[in-house]
Formats: C-alpha cells, structure tokens, sequence
C-alpha cells in the first residue's frame, strides 16, 4: 500500500512526526533534569546543598507566580502567604502531634487544602465582574499582611514572632530533602510546561490579552482565575509543607509581604511569561545572595534592586528574554505548525418563529442624561436588522445592554424567552448571542488557529495536556476564513493581522460560537470596499441560509440598503423607524435626521 | 474625648502620610511604592538635621525640597518610560525603594537613629495630659490639607493638574505640556511624602525599613479615596477610627491591619471607593 499513499498524505505524516518528538521534549528534559538533581548531592558541598534545596523550594513558588502573572496576567504578592499558611499548618500539626507517618500525611494534606480554601476565597474576593487587574494586586498585598499578623497574634500555638522550632520533620538526610525539594521542582515545573504548551494553556494567555473577549467567547473569566488562584495556593502550600521539613524551622517572615515582593523580584529578573527563567533565576538569585549577602549584605540588597528596576524598564521580558534574543540569531528558527482545519456537523438549529430577541420598554441614562428610551424591538430568525442613527443616538449603548445584563436598564431584554437581566456576557453567550466589537477584539498574542480554538472553548473544553492536530470548526466559519484569505495565516499571530483581517478574525471566532443571534458594531468601519462587500456577502448568507439572527449597527446606509432585511433608525435615544428596507429610506424622517434638522 | 482625640490625631497623620501617594496617583495613575522610601528620607533629614545643630524645625523645609529634587530624578529616570506599563511602575518603584532603603544604611547604618524632639511635653485636656505633638500633628494636617486644596482649586498648576486627572489626551491635545505636570506633581508628592517623614520622626523609631509599615496603609487609603482628595480625608478618618478603636476595644495586632482589610472589603463592595459618595 505505501506506495498508494498519497503526496499530501506523505506530507502530512511527515509533519505529525515532528510534534510528536516535540510533544516527548518536556518529559525528556524533566527527566534529565531529575536524574542530574538526584546525583547532584554527592558533589555538592554540605553548604550548598542546604542553600539549593531552599532554592528549588523558592523556585516552585516561583513558577506559580510565573503563572499567574506571566501568563495570566495576575500580578501577585500573595503566594507567599499561601506558602506560609503550609509552612505552618505542617509545623502546627506536626508540633501537636509528632511525626507519626498518618500524622505526616495529614501535615501534607493540611498542608495544600488549607492554602487551597483560602486561596478560593482570595480569589472570590479578588476576581468578580468588572474587577481590575489593579484591584486583585491590592488584595494579594492584603493577605500577607493579615496572614503575618494572624501569625503574630497567634501566641503559644504558632510561636509569635520568634516562628516554630523543634517540630518533628520527616526522616531525610540533607541529600534526601534535597532531593525532595528537586523532585518537587521538576514535577511542579513540569506540570507547568505541559500546561503552557497545551491548548488550555492558551486560554491563561487570552485571559491577560483581553479578559472582555473572553467573557464575550461565553468563557467564565472570573471562574478560571479563581480557579487557577485556588489551585496555585495549594501547590504553594505543598512547597510550604516541604520547606517545613527541610530547614526544620518557620518564621512569620516565610508568610510576609516582603517575601511575596522578593517572589516577583526573582520572576521578572528571570523572564515572566517563560518558565525556564524564574527557575533558573530564583534558583541563582537565591543562591548568590546565600554566598554573597554574608560579606556584603548591602551590597547586594542595593545591587539586586538596581538591577530589578533595570528589568522592569529596558527589558520587561528579564534575563530569558535576552538569552531568547542571543538564541533567535542562530539560524534555528522554528514556528509551530498551525492545527489543521475541518468542519464539523452544523448543530440543528430549531427554527421556529417565536422572537429570538425581544426587547420591551428598554431604558438607559446616565445620571440626568437619557440616552435610550422606551424601545421595543422584536428580531425573529433569518432577519438581518441594521440599527441606524447618527451619532450619539445610542445605537453602541443598545448593543451594550443586549449583550450584558449586568448593565443597569430599565425594561426588559429576553433572548429566546429567557430574560437576560442580571445575567453576565458569559451567560448571555450561553443563551447564543455572539457579539463582535467596534474595534475587533482578538487575542493579540495568539495565533489564529488558537484564537478560533478559544472561540470554540466553551463547547469543547481545551486539552490541559497537548496541542490537538485538528481544529474542527462549523462550515460557515470555514467560509469566512476562505473567503478573506485567513485560512492561509493559521499560525500568524493576530497582532500582525491588518486591520480588516483582524475585524474578519473576531467575525470568524464569534461565528465559531454558533450563536442564533449576532450582535455587530459597525463590521465594515475603516474596511476596503472590497472586504465590505466579502462581509456583507458572509452576513447575508448566515442570515439567509443558516435562519441567524444578524443585528448590526452600521453608518454606511448603501451598504445597509444592500444587506438589510429590516431597518431600525434610533434618533436621540429613541426608537423612530422600524420598517422595511424600501419604508425607511423613502421616509421623509430620516432624510431630515440625516439632514440634522430633526432636535424635534 | 480622649479616644476622639485619638481618631483625629490617628486620622490626621494617615492623612499626612498618604496625601503626596494621592496626588501622584490621581495625576500619573500609577502608584509609587517608592513612597515608603520617601517617608524615609525626609526622616533622614530630621536626623541630619539634628547633627548639624540646626534648630529641629528647619527639617521640614529641607526635608521637602530634598525630596522633591530626588523625586524629580526619579519621575524622570524611572517613571517616565513606565508610564503606559502601570503593574510595571509598582514594581520599579517598590525596586527604587529598595534601592533607596540600602543607600541609606550604607550611609548611616542600619540602626535606630534618634532625632531632636520637635515638640515634647503634654497639654493638660480636660484634666488629662495629652501628647502636646499629636496635636500639632492635627494641625500641620489641617495646614497641608488647606494649602493643597489652595493649590488645586486656586492655581495654574492645580488646574493643569485637574486636566490631566480628568482627561489626559485631551490636555495634551489642547497644548498643555502634560510630561511637566505629571514631573511637577510628582516632585510635589516625593516632597510632601518627605515632609511627612519629618512630621513621623517623633511617633516613630527612624531606621532605614521604617516606611514600609506605613506605606501599605496610605496605599490603601488612596486606593478607597481613588483621586479625590477630600475622599481621602474622609478615608482617613473612618478607618483612622477603625484602627484606634479596634485597637483599644480588640487587640493591637487587629488595629494595625484593620485599614489594609476594611479598605479592601469597602473596595470589593463600590469599587470606586469613597470617592463616589
């Protein structure tokens, strides 16, 4: 049969090969790395594999920082409180009960769901609709400094300020914790590369680029990160739990403020948004300050910080960042290979004639300022409704409300008979309304094919664990993509995108929702002619054949006379005209609004 | 009324300490965690001060244009290409304070410095004693509150200043040299943060990590007042109360976080802090 098989095929088998050899790098390099940590010991002197094996100990907490804020975008002072709370909680347990094999494994235990539940309501506390980055790092602050206090407060049972000591530890050698705190590393590490390369790793990526979109794609923002909060305290924990054993000893410090700003020192010097970096910085920076602060503490307080603000400025992507650059001169230069693409069956839409989107009485001001008023509007299947008006009739703020029912509005919105009120844009996605932004809304540092992968999240959940080969997509998405040319820059990242690809782009991952509804704010603003009627045709076709509700806000009424189903002319906050195509732009009405003589 | 006291005093030096972070903030909408190190200095000044022999007031001028000098080295080698990176600013200037807090123990070791009194002995209140310089804590707030209000509301800089608060491209666009107000207030700030480093001297013991501790409370403060500086006031005296009476009704140790913890839950719950009331 081989030689049957045809070119392409060849092609294609050639091509797996490489991801395959790709797929085994991370388990080869942990395991080298694990079996060079397990000999390490034996040439090591007493001194250094004390210092390393708090080092590695650091490094795991730094790879949690890492993810968080290198990739998800979370900037946090508070694993170092996590990383006490499991210090303790072992040093407690322990203290009050030996160490009894059971009573070592109830520290561990303690140890992680501890950190775990408080991590949970952190992240409660840090992370709800509308929340701002700004606001969760003020929170990370705050937990260190209650933990510590607490900590202080905490008399007889947790040592006060002078920390716990003498506490039974588990029965290792200094080679043995050393090797511990090694295995800890690498499979922490580990668990951290595969999650990063994978296609759920993309979704931590998409929630620092752009949290809207995310919510907007139907995907819980809020949930992930308290998620991924919850989760990362635990590992912190378990670091926590180790480091107990190891140096035999627990201070208030290893909970501090101090300690969680020292933890995103060592990431950014490292390289945030890489996980190589804070490993290799923590574990270096930790480990000349061991070697150095003895003789010249000052010193080298002054030089560390000097060189953190020299990061921070010239060189945001720390030291990794300039290893990737000396690296990229080389002629290695490798891109991964884009997934490749296949449709998939079209879910049956039940079309039925009852109102896919009713809105009754719909009313919005700000303060004294009225800026939508008593509008009713019904949207049945298959139309395609263009809201016109010119600007400041609130065309954009009615987008708003029928996308985020968190909006405060009075009247009521329902998609499909369920009201959107109080429902977040994550829920109201659910429901199958897909909304695309005025000014396309992407993932900037995704690639195509992952930006379409997260738009298709929230039916299939991504793998945590591997890259898949194959995108399926719905057929109109396919359509879009080939008809602007974008199934050709599968692997090009979305910030190298021209503008109207980019607008095709969020057209193509709003679509991949298959929503019965979609809601446009202006598709074709700043577009060519001919990507203006490519996007019209695409609309039309999606209304007409698909039974999809388009409603879009638009200013190009030739381009609307062109598409329209239906016209809606909103005029200072009110709804004037809804009608045919023919009965709005022969009225007399809206010449005269377009004329600016209507302030009736 | 010697607890009310208390919450004024409390109130009036949160209020000191975290007026020149405010201003920084509501203009350059980052937020300098090189404060605490300015609280510093201006310290370091009262002792400097005191070893020349100058008389103990003097400290507050010089503590003020050293602070803004530096401040002005600072704004410009440091924040200036941070400013569209805010997460970034945070942590250069917490670097920067880092930076600053081991210059100073180069210099002058890393003990507890003594500095001349700037005003010691009790004014009789109602039969009881009370700390004669808590008092005029109250009232070099009250003055700073009065001159910054002054500024703001009465000047060229504080109108340029409200421009860019409320809209900064616009300002620009409409001529105004926004990178020399955003330098200006930020000299403003590092120096009233200095002045207030002066004002701590006599509450406080003054070594080189003593800004820390207060830098995470007038973080907080801004945080709820966001730009308005009369929110800020109001701030600081509800959770100035907060502090003084979880402190004498519960424990010490719940006092001192009460600010940090209620600041954050007022935040989680109006977002936008006092500043909306």
């Amino acid at each position: 049969m081989p030689e049957t098989v045809p070119a392409a095929g060849l092609a294609a088998a050639r091509a797996s090969g490489r991801p395959r050899l790709a797929r085994a790098a991370p388990l080869a390099v942990a395991l080298l790395a694990a079996m060079a940590l397990w000999v390490a010991p034996l040439v090591l002197d007493t001194f250094a594999v004390n210092v390393l094996t708090r080092s590695m100990i650091y490094a795991v907490l730094a790879v949690t920082v890492d993810l968080l804020w290198g990739f998800a975008g979370i900037l946090t002072f508070g694993q170092a409180a996590f990383f006490g709370i499991g210090a303790y909680a072992t040093a407690m347990l322990l203290s009050a009960q030996g160490g009894a094999p059971h009573w070592m494994a109830a520290a561990a235990a303690l140890a992680v769901v501890a950190p775990l539940l408080l991590g949970l309501a952190v992240g409660w506390l840090s992370f709800y609709h509308r929340s701002t980055p700004l606001y969760a790092s003020v929170i990370s602050l705050v937990v260190p400094i209650v933990v510590t206090q607490g900590i202080y407060s905490g008399g007889e049972r947790t040592g006060s300020s002078s920390g716990l000591v003498g506490f039974d530890v588990l029965p290792l050698e200094i080679e043995g914790f050393f090797r511990l705190a090694a295995i800890l590393l690498v499979v922490v590490t580990l668990a951290a590369w595969i999650l990063v390369r994978s296609d759920a790793g993309r979704l931590l990526v998409a929630l620092r680029d752009n949290e809207a979109r995310c919510a907007y794609l139907g995907l819980n923002p809020r949930r992930l990160q308290i998620g991924l909060t919850a989760v990362l305290a635990g590992v912190a924990g378990l670091a926590g739990f180790v480091f107990a054993n190891a140096s035999g000893v627990v201070a208030p410090e290893n909970a501090g403020f101090l300690f969680g700003t020292e933890l995103v020192i060592w990431v950014a010097l490292g390289g945030r948004g890489t996980l190589v970096g804070p490993v290799l910085g923590t574990i270096a920076i930790d480990y000349l300050a061991a070697n150095l602060s003895g003789d010249l503490p000052f010193l080298w307080q002054l030089l560390l910080g000097t060189a953190f603000v020299a990061i921070i400025i010239l060189l945001p992507g720390g030291l990794a960042e300039l290893a990737r650059r000396a690296v990229s001169v080389l002629p290695l230069g490798r891109r991964a290979a884009a997934p490749r693409l296949a449709a998939r069956p079209a879910r049956a839409a039940p079309r039925n004639e009852a109102p896919l989107l009713s809105v009754e009485g719909l009313a919005k001001s700000y303060g004294s300022l009225t800026v939508l008023e008593s509008i009713d509007l019904t949207v049945r299947a298959g139309e395609l409704v263009s809201l016109v008006g010119p600007n400041g009739a609130g065309k954009t703020t009615l987008m708003r409300c029928l996308s985020d029912g968190t909006e405060p509005f009075r009247g009521s919105v329902a998609v499909a008979g369920t009201a959107t009120a109080g429902l977040t844009p994550n829920r109201i996605v659910a429901l199958g309304v897909g909304r695309k932004f005025q000014v396309a809304s992407v993932f900037e540092s995704l690639s195509v094919a992952e930006c379409l992968r997260l738009a298709r999240a929230a039916h299939e959940a991504p793998s945590p664990l591997r890259r898949a080969d194959i995108l399926g997509l719905p057929q109109p998405v396919l359509d879009i993509l080939r008809m602007t040319g974008l199934d050709a820059l599968m692997a090009e990242p979305a910030r190298l995108l021209s503008h109207g690809q980019k607008q095709a782009l969020e057209l193509a991952m709003v679509m991949a929702l298959e929503p019965r509804i979609i809601l446009l704010d202006e598709p074709t603003a700043g577009l060519t002619k001919a990507e203006r009627t490519t996007i019209g045709t695409v609309l039309k076709g999606l209304a007409a054949d698909l039974g999809i509700a388009v409603v879009l806000v638009e200013h190009d009424l030739d381009f609307v006379r062109e598409i329209s189903s239906r016209i809606v002319v909103l005029h200072q906050g009110r709804l004037v005209l809804d009608g045919t195509v023919e009965e709005v732009v022969g009225s007399a009405l809206v010449r005269t609004i377009y004329a600016g003589g209507a302030h009736a | 009324m010697l607890l009310l006291l208390d919450i004024l005093t409390t109130a009036a030096i949160l209020f000191v300490v975290a007026i020149g972070l405010l201003a920084v903030f509501g203009v350059l909408k980052i937020i300098n965690f090189a404060h605490g190190a300015w609280l510093t200095i201006g310290a370091y000044c009262a002792v400097v001060t005191g070893k020349l022999g100058l008389n103990p007031w003097a400290a507050l001028p010089i503590a003020f244009v050293v602070g803004a000098a530096l401040g002005g080295l600072a704004e410009y080698v440091i924040i200036r290409p941070l400013y569209r990176r805010p997460l970034d600013a945070i942590l250069a200037t917490w670097g920067l304070g880092i930076v600053v807090g081991q210059l100073i123990t180069l210099a002058f070791g890393r003990d507890v410095q003594l500095t001349p009194n700037l005003l010691s002995g009790t004014v009789e209140i109602l039969g009881t004693g009370y700390s004669a310089y808590r008092l005029v804590a109250l009232v070099a707030a009250l003055v700073i509150g009065a001159v910054f209000a002054l500024v703001i509301e009465r000047t060229r800089l504080g109108l340029s200043a409200r421009a860019v608060i409320m809209n900064e491209t616009l300002a620009r666009s409409l001529g105004l040299d926004t990178a020399r107000v955003r330098l200006v207030v930020f000299m403003i700030g590092a120096g009233l943060a200095a002045l207030a480093g002066v004002l701590l001297t006599p509450l406080t013991s003054v070594d080189p990590t003593m800004g820390v501790g207060w830098l995470i409370g007038a973080f907080m403060l801004v945080m709820v007042a966001d730009t308005s500086f009369l929110a800020l006031a109001a701030a600081c005296l509800v959770f100035g109360a907060a502090q003084v009476l979880v402190s004498t009704f519960v424990s010490p140790v719940l006092g001192s976080i009460a600010v940090a913890v209620l600041a954050a839950l007022v935040l989680r719950i109006s977002p936008k802090g006092f500043s909306r009331a």
